[in-house]
C-alpha cells in the first residue's frame, strides 16, 4: 500500500481512545447546530473548533487536513456564486442583464444566503471530517452492532471494509503495471488500458470472493462474526470537552440569533 | 509406539475437465512428527493438502484421520476442520475479518464457544505467536510476515491436532522464514503435528522429521530428510537441489576423506564430524558453557546484573515469548533461529554462550546437549542461571 488512506491516519490518530459514542455524539450534534443556525457566525466558531481539534488533539497533518477540505469546499464555493448571482430577495445592489431571459443581481439578500450556506458547508465538512479521522470504521463496527444494525448486514459491511483493501492494493499494482509499459500515453491507449484494469480487477475480485469463501469453510464458517473487544470507557476528561463543545457552540447558535454579514 | 494420526491409502484426484492432480498417493503422518511435502511447482502439493481437511474430495482411495475414514457430511466436515488447522499460502486471502482479534476470534466463534473461552482462546493464540497487544490493528497495516503470524494465530485458536501449512514461508524475507520455522518448531513441542508443503530444500531438510518428495502427482521418495535428499538423481528429476550440506559432505567423501557418522543435518553436524577427523589423538580441547535463563522465572534486575557480570557472551532467545522479553529489555540477539545448534558451536569453539528461553525448552536444551554428546562425546556444561 503506497498511498495514506483516511482509514490509516484515523487509526492512529491522537484521538483513537477516546468512546467512539462521545466523538459521534460531538460531531453529529455539530451538524444539528450548523443545520439550525441562522445566522453565518455559529457554523464558522464551530468548523474553527472542530479544526483545532483534528488538527491539535487528533494531530493530523495540516496539509493532509487541508487537501481533504479542498475537495468539498471548492464545490460549496461554486454552488455558493449561483446563489448569490441568480437569486433575489431584497433591494439590488448590482445587476446585469446580458440576455432577455439572463439576469445576474446582486441583493442583500443573496449574499447573505450565500454566506450562510458557505459557512454551514464549512461547519458541517470539519465535523464529517472529524469523524473520519478519528474514528476508525473498526470501532464504528462496534456501534453499529451496539447500535441493533442487523447483523448479516453488519457480517457484510465488514467482509467488504476488508475486501476493499485488497482489491484497492491489487488495483495499484495492475495500474503500475499498465503505466510502466506505457498504458496512459494517448486518449486511445489510457480507454483501453482502463477497461483492461476494470476487467482484471472484476476477475482479481471474483477469485478473491471464491478463496474467501474457502477460507470461511476452512475455519469452520456457521454463521457468526465474532467482535472486536470492547468499546473504550468513557474517560471523564473526554465527556468534559464534548459537552462544553456543545453547550459553547449553542450559546453561540443562539446568541448570534440571525446577524448577517450585510 | 506411536500413533498414526493421518493416512493415505492409494488417493488419486483428477480436477473437473483437467488432468490427473493426484495419481495413487500412499504414505501416513504419525502424531507430533514434522513432515515436509517438497515438490516443484505444479507437483500437487497444495492439491494434496486441500484434500487433509476435507476441501478436495479425493475421486478414489481411502483417507484416514485418527484411523477413521474422513466423511464427507456437514457436521463430519466441521469436526474434522476443527481438528485439521489449514494455513493457505496467502494470508490475505486467509484473514476474513477487519480487525486481528476478530479474525483469530472468527473459528472459535464459529465453533459456538462462549465468549470468555473464545477471549482465551485467542489471547493464547496470538500469545503462541508473539502478536500480543496486535488485537484492534486491522490486517492491512501489518507485515507479511505478522500476516502470516495472524493467519497461523487463527488456526490455533481452535486447538487443532495438526496443522497443514501450504507454503509457510513464501514472499516472506530470511528472517521472517526463520521466525516462522523456529515457531512451527515450538508449536511441535506443544505436541502438534506439523505438515508443511514447500520447494525450499534448504528449509526442510534441517527441520522435518521426514520428507515426502512429489512429482508429477506422485510420489517420488518418502524417507529422513538426508535419506531423501541424498539421491542426486532422485532430486534432479523432482526439479529440486541436493541441500548444501549435504553436496558438501558428498563432495569431502570423494576426495577421500572418511568421514565417520551420519550424514549432517545441520553445521553443527558438519563441524563435529571435521573436528572428530582433525582431533584424531589430539588433546582434549576446553568447551564453553551454556547457560539456560528461563525468562519467565527471572526477574529484570536478576538477568541485568547476570548480564553485567558476564560481558560480551553470546546471546540467543528461544522461543516467541523470550524473544519478546529480549526486545523489551533491549537485549541484542546474536542468535533467534537454530539457537542450540549455535551454542553447542560456540562451546565446541571454547565460547560460553547464554540462552533465554522459557517453560518446557528448558529441557529441550538439556536433551539436545545430551544427545549431542552422545553423538559426538564431547561433555559440554549446560547451566541454570536461576539455580546458580
Amino acid at each position: 500500500m503506497h498511498e495514506e488512506l483516511l482509514e490509516d491516519i484515523a487509526q492512529k490518530n491522537g484521538l483513537r481512545e477516546v468512546n467512539p459514542y462521545l466523538k459521534l455524539a460531538g460531531a453529529l450534534g455539530a451538524i444539528l447546530l450548523c443545520l439550525s443556525s441562522t445566522s453565518f457566525i455559529a457554523p464558522l466558531v464551530i468548523g474553527l473548533l472542530l479544526s483545532t481539534g483534528i488538527l491539535l488533539l487528533a494531530r493530523v497533518d495540516l496539509r493532509t487536513y487541508g487537501e481533504l477540505l479542498a475537495a468539498p469546499f471548492s464545490f460549496a464555493l461554486m454552488g455558493t456564486l449561483v446563489i448569490i448571482f441568480l437569486s433575489g430577495g431584497g433591494e439590488p445592489l448590482w445587476s446585469w442583464s446580458p440576455l432577455t431571459w439572463l439576469s445576474f443581481s446582486l441583493t442583500r439578500g443573496s449574499i447573505n444566503e450565500g454566506i450562510l450556506v458557505l459557512s454551514r458547508v464549512a461547519g458541517g465538512m470539519s465535523a464529517l471530517i472529524f469523524i473520519a479521522l478519528t474514528t476508525p470504521m473498526t470501532d464504528l463496527f462496534l456501534v453499529m452492532r451496539e447500535c441493533r444494525i442487523p447483523e448479516p448486514v453488519l457480517d457484510l459491511t465488514m467482509m467488504i471494509y476488508r475486501m476493499i483493501f485488497m482489491i484497492m492494493d491489487q488495483l495499484v499494482q495492475t495500474y503500475q503495471a499498465q503505466r510502466m509499459r506505457l498504458g496512459y500515453t494517448s486518449f486511445r491507449e489510457s480507454v483501453r488500458s482502463f477497461s483492461m484494469l476494470c476487467g482484471s480487477v472484476f476477475v482479481g475480485s471474483w477469485e478473491a470472493g471464491e478463496d474467501l469463501v474457502r477460507a470461511m469453510d476452512a475455519r469452520c464458517y456457521s454463521g457468526r462474526f465474532a467482535m472486536a473487544g470492547e468499546i473504550r470507557p468513557v474517560g471523564m476528561k473526554s465527556l468534559l470537552a464534548v459537552v462544553s463543545f456543545l453547550l459553547v457552540s449553542s450559546a453561540i447558535v443562539l446568541s448570534s440569533g440571525s446577524i448577517t454579514i450585510i | 509406539m506411536t500413533h498414526i494420526i493421518l493416512e493415505a491409502r492409494d488417493i488419486r484426484y483428477r480436477y473437473p475437465h483437467g488432468m490427473e492432480a493426484i495419481r495413487g498417493i500412499s504414505f501416513h503422518v504419525r502424531r507430533g512428527e514434522k513432515v515436509a511435502l517438497v515438490g516443484p511447482n505444479g507437483a500437487g502439493k497444495s492439491t494434496l493438502l486441500l484434500m487433509f481437511n476435507g476441501m478436495l474430495r479425493p475421486d478414489s482411495g481411502v483417507l484416514l484421520f485418527d484411523n477413521q475414514p474422513i466423511r464427507y457430511d456437514g457436521g463430519s466436515l466441521r469436526d474434522l476442520r476443527r481438528r485439521v488447522g489449514f494455513v493457505f499460502q496467502n494470508p490475505d486471502r486467509q484473514i476474513i475479518a477487519p480487525t486481528v482479534y476478530q479474525d483469530v476470534a472468527f473459528g472459535p466463534t464459529n465453533l459456538g464457544l462462549p465468549e470468555g473461552q473464545v477471549r482465551v482462546a485467542v489471547a493464547s493464540a496470538l500469545r503462541n505467536v508473539g502478536l500480543t497487544g496486535f488485537e484492534r490493528r486491522p490486517p492491512h497495516q501489518l507485515s507479511s510476515g505478522e500476516k502470516k503470524r495472524v493467519a497461523i494465530a487463527g488456526v490455533l485458536a481452535m486447538d487443532p491436532d495438526l496443522l497443514v501449512l501450504d507454503e509457510p514461508t513464501s514472499n516472506l524475507d530470511p528472517a521472517g522464514s526463520e521466525d516462522i520455522m523456529e515457531l512451527l518448531e515450538e508449536l511441535k513441542g506443544n505436541g502438534k503435528t506439523v505438515f508443511i508443503s514447500t520447494h525450499d530444500v534448504e528449509l526442510a531438510y534441517p527441520w522435518a522429521d521426514r520428507v515426502i518428495l512429489l512429482r508429477g502427482g506422485e510420489i517420488l521418495q518418502e524417507d529422513s530428510p538426508e535419506m531423501a535428499f541424498g539421491d542426486a538423481d532422485l532430486v534432479r528429476k523432482a526439479r529440486l537441489s541436493v541441500p548444501v550440506l549435504l553436496d558438501l559432505h558428498r563432495e569431502l567423501e570423494r576426495r577421500g576423506l572418511s568421514l565417520p557418522g551420519k550424514r549432517p543435518r545441520t553445521v553443527l553436524d558438519m563441524i563435529t564430524t571435521i573436528e572428530q577427523v582433525a582431533r584424531k589423538g589430539g588433546s582434549s580441547p576446553q568447551y564453553g558453557t551454556i547457560h539456560v535463563c528461563d525468562v519467565d522465572e527471572t526477574a529484570r534486575e536478576a538477568l541485568s546484573y547476570w548480564l553485567s557480570c558476564h560481558d560480551g557472551i553470546s546471546l540467543g532467545a528461544m522461543g516467541t515469548r523470550a524473544k519478546q522479553r529480549a526486545s523489551e529489555e533491549g537485549l541484542t540477539l546474536d542468535f533467534s533461529y537454530g539457537v542450540i545448534d549455535k551454542c553447542i558451536l560456540k562451546a565446541l569453539n571454547g565460547k560460553s554462550s547464554l540462552i533465554l528461553t522459557a517453560g518446557g525448552m528448558v529441557q529441550q536444551v538439556e536433551r539436545r546437549v545430551a544427545d549431542f554428546k552422545e553423538e559426538s562425546g564431547a561433555q559440554i556444561p549446560v547451566r541454570d542461571v536461576v539455580k546458580t
